[in-house]
């Protein structure tokens, strides 16, 4: 790579970090809501290479939210000393991305490539209280809220965009931001 | 009302009683007493409250806790009733226990509703005495009271208490009420800890196939069989009235080992014999010590006989998985989940005991005495069941024989009976022994987590209940009120719906058995023949709930 072309990178990075912004805002009902930046069109991100741990341990999904970005793997594990399953219906209501896992024992791990954005409610065919849930975001701008409802993005390039909250049990609602500099959204979501 | 409409009303109601219970079967989270404690669906142990699967069956091995890691599975931790170091100073301390971080209290109410054939008018002819049975009838059934879990050091215990049956309070009874100690074999070296417990109290017998917690409204006609011999004067009549059933449950010791989800599992079993009527509730007598020390109002006698019926049963269960791993797990390792294996189970069982019945009579002496009559007995049969996924085959045989003790004079002829008191008996003699046999087979399929579709096939053959019924109106004395043959068909086919996990709604029919209300003398033999038989089909609708 040339002097020149990786100047350019370098100028052209730090250009894009100072039009970096943030989404903040609050969600009611509050903690364990999910704030993301919905699709943007003709925008793609690299999958990240983490993998994320979803665990089954004392009967219940640990931990019972995740939000990952689409294209994340994400690994299932059975900690406990019962036979586990994990399946889930369908993404976002879409019956057609229903998936089972299958059973593993216990300390093993199995690996799940969410390439479909949406919320995967996690159950297990065993135990029917067991409930979990993925929120797969299509974009890598996300952030979960806090005890008192509060989230802040960032890194959120300038522009305009789509934000999508969601809550267990409530309606997700969508809100158009414009992001320059920053951006604020609050969501007040209804069952 | 033509037939048609009728037809299309009847579809109506039930497409109206199908979309309701749609509608109702939402997200189902059962709480009795072992879901509140580890914080757990009905479902985790029942595939239809209250039969178990191989999870549940696992648990109750295991002394009612989890088979591993019992501790981390608690969401309400138990109360300790010592710190757990006490145990390295025993003797000089209280061996350390628990009891569960909240009263393990279940309660459990069901309710009935009966639609008779109209062949019941046959039973409604003017100037029965009987009572009147209409086409349709509500009625409540029991409310009960259940308790179980562990008091740590693997001691298991369980009660359980009809408040009320059929709306009358405190009239219910005790079922079961023990203390389970459990995994006795860690105390012998070499052995599974699996191999013995010991349960004491008041027991169900560990009988193949469960009538307390079984899942079908009608009892299995064969667990309720008791032995009456012919009492007919018409026949060569039988000195025998057992009531002994295995429906009841037993009052003493029981040892046992094995695991019910895999290889062999047993059980020996001591109890009281309860064979004569009337003692059941206990003896009060005022001479002779109870066991709480009072003469009246404390614990009685509840039998009148040193004899222990001894029971005996003995399981293999074969799990079939292919796979190693999957086959010896406690649920086999499915594609999608674990669920129950696909297995073989066979046993046998076999019951030994001495019925007791009493008699005026008088010693060779000619002195006034009271006569004993301890009538041995015995049951036996098999069982099978073959479960294969979500559809399960169970089978049960059982044949019973009493010897029947026949009252003698003092010339060594029989008494005639009933024994009146015109000719004083002395002694008895063996008579032709008083047998029955029968049992059932069923079809179990749950092509629903919530649907449980079945059918049963019960037969009763007894020679006594059919000739007890043939006298002229003799339905009266006769327990099964007319059995017009020897053998006693009954199929029952039935749909049960789980709304939520602890709550379910069970259609039963039963094709009863032949009934009849008159006979003829056959001319050949000159003996009573049933004829004009009719059956008197009932339909039962359930509701039950538990919490």
């Amino acid at each position: 790579m040339s002097r020149f072309t990786l100047s350019a990178v370098l100028v052209l990075t730090l250009a894009t970090a100072a039009l970096a912004g943030t989404i903040a805002g609050t969600v009611s009902p509050g903690k364990s809501s999910v704030v993301y930046v919905d699709a943007i069109a003709g925008k793609t991100f690299p999958a990240p290479s983490q993998k994320p741990l979803m665990d089954q341990k004392g009967l219940v999904f640990n931990p019972h939210l995740l939000v990952v970005q689409v294209g994340t793997t994400v690994e299932f594990q059975n900690s406990d000393n019962v036979q586990h399953n994990v399946f889930w219906p369908s993404i976002s209501g879409n019956k057609k991305d229903g998936h089972n896992l299958g059973t593993w024992p216990k300390g093993e791990k199995r690996p799940f490539t969410f390439s479909t954005p949406g919320v995967v409610p996690l159950l297990c065919n065993v135990h029917p209280e067991m409930s979990g849930y993925i929120v797969v975001s299509p974009t890598p701008y996300f952030a979960e809220t806090d005890a008192s409802g509060n989230y802040k993005i960032d890194n959120v390039p300038d522009g305009k965009y789509n934000v999508v909250a969601w809550h267990e049990g409530s309606k997700p609602q969508t809100k158009s931001v414009d992001v320059s500099g920053t951006g604020k959204a609050d969501f007040t979501l209804s069952k | 009302m033509s037939w048609l409409l009728f037809r299309a009303n009847v579809g109506l109601m039930l497409l109206i009683f199908m979309v309701l219970l749609a509608l109702m079967a939402q997200s189902s989270y059962a709480i009795p007493a072992f879901s509140r404690q580890y914080g757990t669906s009905c479902s985790t142990c029942h595939i239809d409250f209250p039969k178990l699967n191989d999870f549940g069956k696992a648990f109750k091995d295991a002394g009612f806790k989890f088979p591993k890691d019992d501790e981390s599975m608690l969401k309400i931790p138990p109360v300790m009733l010592g710190a757990p170091a006490n145990a390295e100073i025993w003797p000089k301390a209280i061996w350390p226990g628990t009891i569960p971080g909240i009263p393990p209290i279940g309660l459990r109410y069901n309710q009935y509703f009966q639609y008779t054939s109209a062949s019941r008018n046959q039973i409604n002819i003017p100037g029965n005495t009987g009572p009147y049975i209409p086409a349709t009838d509500f009625e409540t059934g029991f409310f009960s009271i259940f308790t179980g879990g562990n008091f740590g050091s693997d001691i298991a215990f369980w009660v359980d208490d009809d408040i009320s049956v059929s709306g009358a309070n405190a009239n219910g009874g005790l079922g079961e009420a023990y203390l389970k100690f459990v995994n006795l074999g860690r105390l012998i070296p070499k052995l599974p800890a699996h191999v013995l417990n010991v349960r004491v109290g008041q027991v169900e017998l560990e009988i193949p196939f469960t009538q307390a917690k079984s899942i079908w409204i009608s009892p299995y006609d064969i667990y309720s069989q008791a032995n009456i011999g012919v009492v007919n004067p018409a026949f060569n009549q039988q000195f025998v009235n057992n009531a002994f059933a295995f429906a009841g449950s037993g009052k003493g010791i029981e040892f046992s080992g094995g695991l019910h989800t895999g290889g062999y599992n047993y059980s020996v079993a001591f109890i009281d014999q309860t064979t004569t009527p009337g003692y059941a509730q206990g003896n009060t007598n005022a001479y002779v010590p109870t066991a709480t020390g009072s003469n009246q109002g404390g614990a009685g006698i509840a039998s009148d006989s040193n004899f222990k019926d001894i029971y005996t049963s003995f399981n293999y269960r074969f799990n079939l998985e292919k796979d190693k791993e999957s086959r010896n797990s406690i649920q086999a390792a499915g594609p999608s989940g674990p669920r129950d294996h696909t297995y073989l189970n066979v046993g046998t069982y076999w019951l030994y005991g001495r019925s007791v019945q009493r008699l005026t009579g008088a010693l060779l002496d000619e002195t006034s005495a009271t006569l004993t009559a301890r009538e041995p007995f015995y049951r036996v049969g098999g069982n099978a069941t073959f479960n294969y996924h979500n559809l399960q085959f169970n089978a049960l045989y059982m044949y019973g024989h009493d010897y029947n003790l026949l009252p003698v004079d003092s010339t060594g002829a029989l008494v005639p009976l009933p024994v009146t008191g015109a000719i004083t008996p002395v002694g008895f003699v063996h008579g032709s022994p008083a047998t029955f046999s029968g049992g059932f087979v069923d079809a179990e399929w749950l092509p629903y987590p919530w649907m449980y579709v079945m059918i049963r096939y019960d037969a009763v053959n007894s020679n006594s209940d059919y000739h007890n019924a043939l006298v002229p109106g003799g339905f009266t004395n006769s327990p099964f009120n007319g059995a017009s043959s020897v053998t006693r068909n009954r199929i029952t086919p039935a749909v049960q719906f789980l709304i939520h996990a602890n709550i379910k709604a069970t259609a039963e029919y039963q094709f009863r058995p032949s009934q009849s209300l008159q006979l003829i003398t056959n001319p050949i033999t000159g003996l009573p023949v049933a004829v004009n038989s009719f059956h008197t089909n009932t339909l039962v609708l359930g509701l039950e709930y538990v919490y």
